[in-house]
């Protein structure tokens, strides 16, 4: 559940508890005063009637004493049962409707007392003549106009209740804004730092809460986070331009040996420093552009140049290094113009063939296509080696990532095709992977002339 | 035969460009310290000058355009040569002939060189 919602749903249920209780505490005050207010006026009642009897009883006038309940009845309807008792307790006159079952005075009742029933309230009421106890008046009222204020009462309750859990929702989906806006804020820069791993941009809020306090110590770590990575790319650029420096050197000399050298043996030496000179020039190379793309220094010189030429010339160079692979052309070869960087296009070509190459030892080919639909080209390089797993295919393209589980010794810092993504980016253009049987397919397009530009990354 | 003047402050490059050209017929006067610059075109009069950027103190593009702005060395080419290959944009600016970036293969220095003289 979103931190909106948990929001909302708090203030909503605190509200409906603390309006539940004070709804409960009125509806039970107003109901108990209600009931005793019944007692009171059944007691009066009672009294006046005990006084008007009192010469019935002294003289055994039952019709007297009948026609006064009778009376009694009519004029409040809601005493459904009354009657008139000696001192002994015996009846000695009473109203009963015939319906309703013969009337009994319980008997733990005393002379002055009430009782509740489900809907009937008892009472009596002691006739008292010259100080003397001479009977009780006994009423039972019928008390469903309790029952019928008690039922409109919790109706109004649930009403306002209703009424009140939609301003509670209506109010607190305001107030969770200001709460919530900010964490949401928060979340979401989060998450853009982390898709883009742009540190740069610090967030702004004015509060001086908790959630301030959150905003500013992410706000100092993305700041740190900026430096580090500053001191990081600067220190790529110096390392790089130092390793190039001694290389300069050793590369020269064992160039000008080789020129020198036409010994067999010798110039097997010669020529297996100067290539490893060239790989270790490759490996620095391949630092100082991931420090470039880090950096967002890497720029591409775009001109208007043949795919397809580009494609020969590689696969010639590349065919020359590999002795043990054949890389084929397959497909119809003719001009393809295009708008990018060719130096750039063909570092990822030769990155990619020597992939195929390096990932397929024993075997003998690598195929290179190019296809061309409405809106781009696509470049294909087959290869028939160990392939790459299906859950690798994100991965591949990953800073450092190297593939797992291969029995192939793999050289290099794995920034190759991390670097070959960012450029085929860069000009707008896709970089993906098929695996197929036995190998695997790399596949690159890229915007055909007119539409290509230069994608700011 | 041709004189060109080298400057770097790394000795090894130094040598090895001293012994680069020298197997290639050039006559080479190679420096480490920039101070001596101005005193080697003088005496040498080179004809073209293979300036490092980064000289420990001094940076070659500025010297390079100070090659440029004087009136009996103006004319003299220059090119400049660093391990930062972003280096390469600033040719322009102090208007070098061009800019080779470090390490070189022999072919694309004396290639280069040779362009740059008659």
């Amino acid at each position: 559940m979103s931190i909106r919602k948990k929001l909302i749903l708090m203030q909503v249920f605190t509200s409906v508890l603390v309006l539940v209780i004070m709804f409960l505490v009125f509806i039970i005050t107003d109901v108990k005063a209600f009931k005793q207010r019944k007692v009171n006026s059944v007691r009066s009642i009672a009294q006046v009637i005990g006084t008007n009897s009192i010469s019935a009883i002294q003289f055994q006038d039952e019709a007297a004493a009948m026609e006064m309940l009778n009376q009694l009845h009519k004029v409040s309807p809601d005493i459904t049962q009354a009657a008139i008792l000696n001192s002994k307790g015996q009846v000695f006159a009473q109203y009963s409707p015939k319906d309703t079952a013969a009337l009994e005075v319980p008997a733990f009742m005393k002379d002055s007392a009430y009782l509740f029933t489900k809907n009937r309230l008892l009472v009596t009421y002691p006739i008292v003549s010259s100080n003397e106890v001479i009977g009780k008046i006994f009423l039972v009222v019928q008390l469903n106009e309790l029952k019928q204020i008690t039922w409109n009462k919790y109706r109004l309750a649930i009403l306002l209740l209703i009424v009140a859990i939609g301003f509670t929702f209506l109010i607190a989906n305001i107030i969770q804004k200001y709460i919530s806006r900010r964490l949401l804020m928060l979340v979401n820069t989060m998450k853009k730092v982390n898709r883009t791993g742009d540190y740069s941009t610090p967030l702004v809020d004015e509060g001086k809460d908790e959630i301030a306090t959150l905003i500013t110590v992410f706000n100092r770590l993305m700041a740190q986070i900026t430096e580090n990575v500053k001191k990081k790319d600067e220190f790529i650029g110096i390392a790089s331009h130092e390793l190039k420096t001694p290389l300069t050197t050793v590369k020269g000399y064992i160039e000008m040996l080789k020129m020198m050298e036409h010994e067999a043996p010798k110039k097997q030496f010669v020529d297996s420093a100067f290539k490893n000179v060239l790989k270790l020039e490759d490996l620095v190379k391949d630092l100082l552009d991931v420090s470039k793309i880090e950096s967002g220094q890497l720029q591409l010189e775009m001109e208007e140049f043949d795919v397809s030429r580009l494609l020969e010339e590689t696969i010639a160079s590349a065919q020359m290094i590999s002795a043990t692979h054949e890389i084929l052309r397959e497909g119809e070869i003719k001009e393809e113009m295009i708008c990018g960087d060719r130096k750039r296009i063909e570092q990822v070509l030769i990155n990619l063939l020597s992939n195929a190459v390096k990932y397929s030892p024993g075997e003998k080919e690598v195929i290179v296509t190019l296809q061309k639909n409405e809106k781009e080209l696509v470049i294909r390089i087959r290869d028939f080696g160990i392939g790459v797993p299906e859950d690798e295919h994100e991965l591949i393209f990953d800073r450092f990532y190297r593939t797992k589980g291969s029995s192939v010794h793999i050289s290099g810092f794995g920034l190759g095709l991390y670097i070959c993504r960012d450029i085929i980016r860069r000009h707008g253009g896709k970089i993906w992977i098929e695996s197929k049987e036995k190998g695997t397919i790399f596949n690159f397009s890229l915007p055909i002339t007119g539409q290509t530009q230069q994608v700011a990354q | 035969m041709n004189k060109i003047l080298v400057v770097d402050d790394d000795t090894d490059i130094l040598g090895l460009v001293e012994i680069m050209l020298n197997s290639n017929n050039y006559s080479v006067k190679a420096i480490s310290r920039w101070q001596e610059i101005d005193s080697s075109i003088n005496i040498f009069q080179p004809d073209l000058v293979l300036l490092d950027v980064s000289l420990g103190g001094a940076d070659g593009r500025e010297i390079c355009k100070g090659i440029k702005m004087a009136k009996e060395t103006k004319n003299l080419p220059v090119i400049l040569f660093s391990a930062n290959p972003d280096m390469g944009k600033f040719i322009e600016d102090c208007q070098a002939q061009s800019f080779i970036p470090k390490p070189f293969e022999i072919k694309y220095l004396l290639n280069t060189i040779q362009s740059f003289l008659n």
